[in-house]
């Protein structure tokens, strides 16, 4: 038990600590770089194989729903219901 | 009688709101938590505690990973620990918009990060607090509500035809929205391409660390 208390007081203060500070140098672009690198590692899992195609398949029908629909929600599920049926 | 108009949705309920692609994305993750926590030895109560107060998926799975593979507790939350530092990039970035708030940042998990980066700039400062608080709250409950199904309940879930494999691109189409507005910014670019090189290599947390300090460091051209 003690060792899951101690991973989610470090955990949080992983998070706290760094929004505590009131100065420090500004983050410019380090959100935009994570949710890129998110994207990216999320959608592909190593080594390279045939599921890529049927990633990026899906990912296409993702982006075409949000370009017609501009729906969040709608994009995902989608894009979930394309890559089951790929 | 005129009709009323209807009401502007609080604060509150427009980020509760925002959060159901993060907790559509959440929820069979979370079972399959549940259930691995199962698998793994640990008591049902024990893999709820975690999601209830660590609320970190990955790190979640890995200091289960390490529990199974016979590691001992400390070195698993140690390693889990190691994961969750890139939670580290997340405050600094979202600061500006959620000054005064720092206890929030227990919801700062990837993806209530990317969904509050994507919608907060564009909400009165007034209403910032209260949208991210629904949208944490969305997600965490979410997280555990798949838990507990997981964990307690959940060896009749094996199985279901079809629903794992479009759960599982879930996260993925999430993410690909709210990367689309990045994806030309070279800086972001060449930080997740050099993350994604990593995760190739098998080493995905120290991607995602690098692409915040990377992010961080550099300035937009």
């Amino acid at each position: 038990m003690t060792p899951i208390l101690v991973l989610a007081l470090g955990t949080f203060l992983l998070r706290y600590l760094p929004w505590l500070g009131e100065r420090g140098p500004s983050p410019d672009q380090a959100g935009p770089a994570l949710v890129v690198a998110l994207f990216l590692v999320s959608a592909f899992g190593p080594p390279p194989s045939w599921l890529w195609a049927k990633t990026l398949a899906a990912l296409w029908v993702v982006f075409l729903t949000w370009r017609l629909s501009r729906h969040l929600g709608l994009s995902v599920l989608l894009g979930m219901a394309a890559y089951a049926l790929f | 009688m005129a009709a009323l108009p209807s009401p502007t949705p609080s604060p509150l309920r427009q980020g509760l709101l925002a959060a159901w692609p993060v907790a559509l994305g959440y929820f069979p993750v979370a079972v399959a938590f549940g259930m691995a926590g199962a698998g793994a030895g640990l008591a049902p109560l024990a893999v709820q505690l975690l999601s209830l107060l660590v609320f970190a998926g990955a790190s979640q799975f890995a200091f289960l990973g390490l529990l199974a593979e016979g590691a001992s507790p400390w070195l698993a939350a140690g390693v889990a620990l190691l994961l969750n530092l890139r939670h580290a990039f997340y405050g600094p970035a979202l600061r500006p918009y959620l000054k005064g708030h720092p206890l929030l940042a227990f919801f700062l998990t990837d993806e209530v990060f990317a969904v509050a980066l994507k919608f907060l700039p564009g909400l009165p400062q007034a209403a910032r607090a209260g949208f991210f608080l629904g949208l944490g709250l969305g997600a965490y409950l979410a997280w555990n509500l798949g838990t507990s199904l997981g964990a307690f309940g959940a060896a009749r879930l094996k199985g279901l035809p079809g629903a794992g494999e479009a759960l599982s691109f879930a996260l993925p189409a999430l993410f690909l929205l709210l990367a689309l507005p990045h994806l030309r910014n070279p800086v972001a670019l060449g930080a997740g391409l050099l993350a994604f090189a990593l995760h190739l290599l098998g080493q995905t947390a120290w991607g995602l660390v690098l692409a915040g300090v990377l992010g961080f460091l550099w300035r937009r051209p």
